[in-house]
């Protein structure tokens, strides 16, 4: 079975706070979140990534960035790479998502 | 009395203990609201409860500069420094369609900033507050001589950017403005005067112009905004005004508040200022709402 990686590996799978204890499963992996909001945030980008690319599956997103500033990610798929931004509002809701 | 500036929970004086142990629970059950406020506020690192307890006590300590500087470094902190709000970063480019979010949210703001002055006038003897507090109204809301109140500024920008000044006040506000408003109303029925002052004139702030020296990394917008032939007239009015009045505006009030803060319970002061900026952060997110919603059009 394909699991999704991410980078943040010490702490929530998006913004790699240590507080919390939400888990939710997304793409096969039991992914862990400091809260549902962040969970919402990665389960959506995820998504975005799929539609925008057509993939069936991500093998592994890389996040660079913050709340503020917005993600510069890069997420795998086999041999597949796609690089993207996005930022969402506080309460999760997406902002903005572009290819880069 | 200490407040929980995300949900209001209240705790004796000075007991940082509890405030802490409701922080952490409320951690340990993955409350966004609550774990975002720390993360962002006190550490993303998980710390116990000792470790919890002397992590709030520094970041109420006014020791260092007192409670005027206390308020602009958490100010610059929180909305325009190293990670500025993202409004901040929205408006260091020019937007029409987050102008026209800003005018119509804006209105609502002001209705409510100038209750708020008012009532501050209603609950204190001290000519110095009145008067500033009138002068604060007057340029907000009213106008001084030839000089167009801050709000006739905001709907004739409204207006060039092709909305009709009739269809802002009929707006509904968006429900982060609505939730903003509703605190503000809060602390204003619910505090004193000086609180009340910490609560809405450190929010001017966020147009200072001189916060350079407490480590504010971006200006309220691109002051290249006010030069560039690509902005309507009336944007440049309405932001150049600001940007001109907040300056004195926002370090008068908190050179009041320094003045006779000894007298009222400081973290109390501290307590206000703390739930104003969490519903701002918010407020400011339903602008950029707004101006998405106008993108999207």
């Amino acid at each position: 079975m394909k699991c999704l990686k991410t980078n943040n590996e010490n702490g929530c799978a998006l913004c790699d706070a240590t507080w919390g204890e939400y888990y939710r499963e997304i793409e096969n992996e039991k992914m862990f979140f400091c809260c549902n909001i962040c969970a919402d945030i990665f389960e959506n980008m995820v998504n975005a990534v799929k539609k925008e690319t057509g993939w069936d599956h991500i093998d592994s997103v890389e996040l660079h960035g913050n709340y503020s500033k917005g993600r510069n990610c890069t997420a795998t798929s086999g041999n597949n790479t796609f690089r993207y931004y996005f930022r969402t509002y506080s309460d999760g809701r997406m902002m903005e998502f572009k290819k880069l | 009395m200490a407040v929980c500036p995300v949900c209001n929970a209240k705790f004796d004086s000075g007991d940082y203990y509890t405030m802490a142990t409701h922080f952490i629970n409320l951690a340990e059950d993955s409350d966004a609201y609550h774990v975002q406020w720390i993360n962002r506020n006190i550490s993303r690192k998980k710390m116990d409860i000792t470790q919890f307890t002397s992590a709030i006590e520094n970041f109420y300590n006014i020791a260092h500069g007192g409670i005027k500087e206390w308020i602009i470094n958490k100010f610059v902190e929180q909305f325009r420094g190293e990670n500025p709000h993202p409004f901040i970063l929205k408006m260091q480019s020019y937007s029409k369609p987050v102008m026209m979010g800003y005018a119509i949210e804006h209105y609502f703001f002001l209705k409510q900033w100038v209750k708020s002055c008012s009532i501050i006038i209603s609950k204190t003897d001290l000519d110095d507050v009145q008067r500033y507090e009138i002068e604060n109204i007057l340029s907000e809301y009213y106008g001084r001589g030839r000089k167009k109140p801050h709000i006739e500024l905001l709907l004739e920008m409204g207006e060039e950017l092709g909305m009709d000044r009739v269809q802002i006040f009929a707006t509904e506000p968006l429900d982060s403005t609505k939730f903003a408003i509703s605190r503000w109303k809060e602390i204003t029925n619910s505090c004193n005067w000086i609180c009340i002052m910490a609560a809405m004139h450190s929010l001017e702030l966020v147009a200072n112009s001189k916060l350079n020296n407490y480590g504010a990394k971006y200006d309220y917008f691109n002051p290249g905004m006010l030069d560039s032939p690509l902005v309507p007239d009336s944007v440049k009015k309405f932001l150049g005004e600001g940007y001109k009045s907040d300056y004195s505006h926002s370090f008068r009030a908190l050179d009041i508040i320094a003045k006779y803060c000894h007298d009222y319970n400081m973290e109390g002061i501290q307590d206000a200022y703390l739930m104003s900026a969490y519903a701002f952060d918010r407020y400011l997110e339903a602008r950029m709402e707004r101006g998405e919603m106008f993108e999207n059009q």
